[in-house]
């Protein structure tokens, strides 16, 4: 697998979109978690009994789940950056030459997909140091290790939303239809088969389950959640359906790849 | 020993059958040209052997054993279009196809040198013209010096220097007894490199073996007389020639190449009581043969 990767990191080294993407990622997550944390450093100090009504978002021991809740809207970046890396194979049919060369096509996609895991594993680290930072940084914070396994669930999100984005690549094989859907679909349509299946049918928590909706719940709003997802599962039943997609994702593109004309 | 040997492929594209049934094997140390119009199944024949392509029915072997992706490893193999990551140089596009072949970096140089493509080397495959593309594409083929190489349509966008190039490269390739599989719609291009070749038309395999067999370029002259009847019979007793046809009024005579001679035809009808009243040397073009071949 090692061997693997070299090849990939040989793909992905000097592309540049690559970079430019994985840099203005870095720079959105420090951004909008710096938006949130001056807005409350600024609330706390005009107006101290917004405190009652908000919590302490920015510090231990909530600062961990703030920091992956407000990092979690920026998730589209690595999906459209990962559909990209998929789809430029397809355009360049170098997954054909790949295989010619002398891969196997398990090859082709375990690699992809152990690669959208390490990618996590950075974009996850580099939400840790930011929780770190911010948490230290607000007024009155201490610090807490109570809450960190809000960081597993920031990985768990990210490797959720990057390989539902493949999924969509090798469903599509087209990366304008594959972006379009990943959009439409996580910003506006999930959002309403929710409130379909949960209000309009009273079937909650069923409506929870949805591909990126699961993920969503397990990393809830970090004000008043209990308001947002009424009676939702407990979060380990949450975070198995998250491995439960991300398995099936696998094995559709294993499936689809190794059995049809490439 | 074989270093391809196909069993019965077949393929179908829903109602089209891009293959039926074709059987064939290469031997060791040939040029094997599989040679057919667009669209008779060359590439979906060579894509199935590479494993891009599910056959429908049917089996292959790669050097006498069941089919790997070690075996892939083994082979330079050019399909249909060079496939590289645009917005790699030339160099660093080789260097993942090495990487994927378990080679090192260190033949790089050498395959650039013999497409002479040295120079450009480190300029992104997209500013390439369709020559360069279709040279690196060959370099490729050629890193970590494999005995077995497969070639589609290897000459498409060169410009006839290139085309003269990637012959003679052929050529040294099979001097030094590498297997060559080439496919090609180009019928010079087979005859002039080729020893063995299989000629496909609209998926089925019209004919395989030794190309001065299936191409044999036969001399073919036409005569005429008042009494066709007796003169083909006539002919057909005639020491030398291969075979006779009647077409039209004209009595076709064909003999292996280079041996028709017309003085003796028509002495031997005069000595025979019949006067002809035409006589003409034809030779056989390599594309009527191919016609024949491909288009009944």
């Amino acid at each position: 697998m090692l061997h693997l990767l070299k090849i990939e990191w040989l793909k992905v080294k000097n592309y540049k979109a690559f970079w430019i993407f994985s840099i203005l990622y870095s720079f959105a997550i420090l951004g909008i978690n710096y938006t949130g944390y001056y807005v409350n450093e600024l609330s706390l100090q005009s107006l101290p009994q917004s405190q009652l009504l908000l919590g302490t978002p920015y510090a231990f021991p909530k600062v961990w789940q703030t920091v992956g809740w407000m990092s979690s809207w920026l998730l589209y970046f690595p999906g459209i950056l990962f559909i990209m890396l998929l789809i430029n194979e397809f355009n360049f049919k170098t997954h054909r030459q790949n295989v010619i060369d002398g891969w196997t096509r398990k090859e082709f996609v375990s690699v992809k997909f152990v690669f959208a895991i390490l990618f996590s594993v950075v974009a996850t680290f580099f939400n840790f140091l930011v929780a770190l930072l911010f948490g230290s940084l607000t007024t009155g914070s201490s610090f807490s290790f109570q809450g960190i396994e809000n960081i597993g669930y920031i990985f768990i999100q990210t490797v959720a939303y990057i390989t539902f984005a493949m999924f969509l690549g090798v469903l599509f094989r087209r990366s304008g239809a594959a972006i379009a859907v990943f959009f439409l679909f996580g910003l506006i349509f999930e959002f309403l088969i929710t409130l379909l299946i949960n209000v309009k049918m009273n079937l909650v928590p069923v409506g929870y389950f949805l591909p990126l909706q699961v993920t969503d719940v397990m990393l809830p709003i970090p004000f008043g959640n209990k308001v947002i997802y009424k009676d939702s599962p407990d979060v380990w039943i949450l975070v198995i359906a998250s491995l439960v997609y991300i398995c099936g994702y696998y094995f559709f593109a294993m499936k689809k790849f190794t059995t049809e004309d490439l | 020993m074989s270093i391809l040997t196909i069993e019965n492929l077949s393929k179908s594209y829903g109602r089209i059958q891009a293959l039926k049934n074709v059987s064939f094997s290469v031997p060791e140390g040939s040029v094997f040209g599989i040679l057919g119009p667009n669209g008779s199944g060359k590439t979906t024949m060579l894509g199935t052997i590479m494993d891009i392509l599910k056959p429908t029915s049917g089996s292959y072997r790669l050097f006498d054993e069941l089919p790997t992706h070690l075996h892939r490893q083994r082979i330079g193999t050019l399909l249909e279009t060079p496939n590289f990551y645009h917005y790699l140089s030339g160099v660093k596009n080789l260097e993942i196809a090495a990487e994927i072949k378990q080679h090192g970096k260190e033949d790089i140089p050498r395959v650039l040198e013999m497409v002479d493509l040295t120079r450009r080397k480190d300029s992104k495959f997209s500013t390439y013209s369709l020559g360069m593309k279709q040279r690196l594409a060959i370099a490729s083929c050629l890193l970590g010096n494999p005995k077995v190489l497969v070639f589609d349509e290897p000459t498409n966008g060169l410009d006839p220097v290139g085309i003269a190039e990637i012959r003679d490269l052929m050529k040294e390739l099979y001097r030094e007894g590498k297997t060559i599989i080439m496919a090609s719609h180009l019928l010079d291009e087979v005859e002039k490199v080729c020893t063995h070749v299989a000629i496909l038309r609209r998926g089925e395999l019209v004919a395989s073996g030794n190309v001065n067999e299936i191409l044999s370029n036969e001399d073919m002259v036409e005569v005429g007389a008042q009494n066709s009847e007796k003169l083909m019979a006539l002919l057909q007793n005639m020491n030398n020639q291969v075979r006779v046809a009647k077409e039209g009024g004209m009595v076709k005579v064909f003999f292996p190449v280079g041996t028709a001679n017309l003085e003796f035809i028509n002495k031997y009808c005069y000595d025979n009581g019949i006067i002809l009243n035409h006589l003409l040397l034809k030779k056989k073009s390599l594309e009527s043969r191919f016609f024949e071949l491909t288009n009944n």
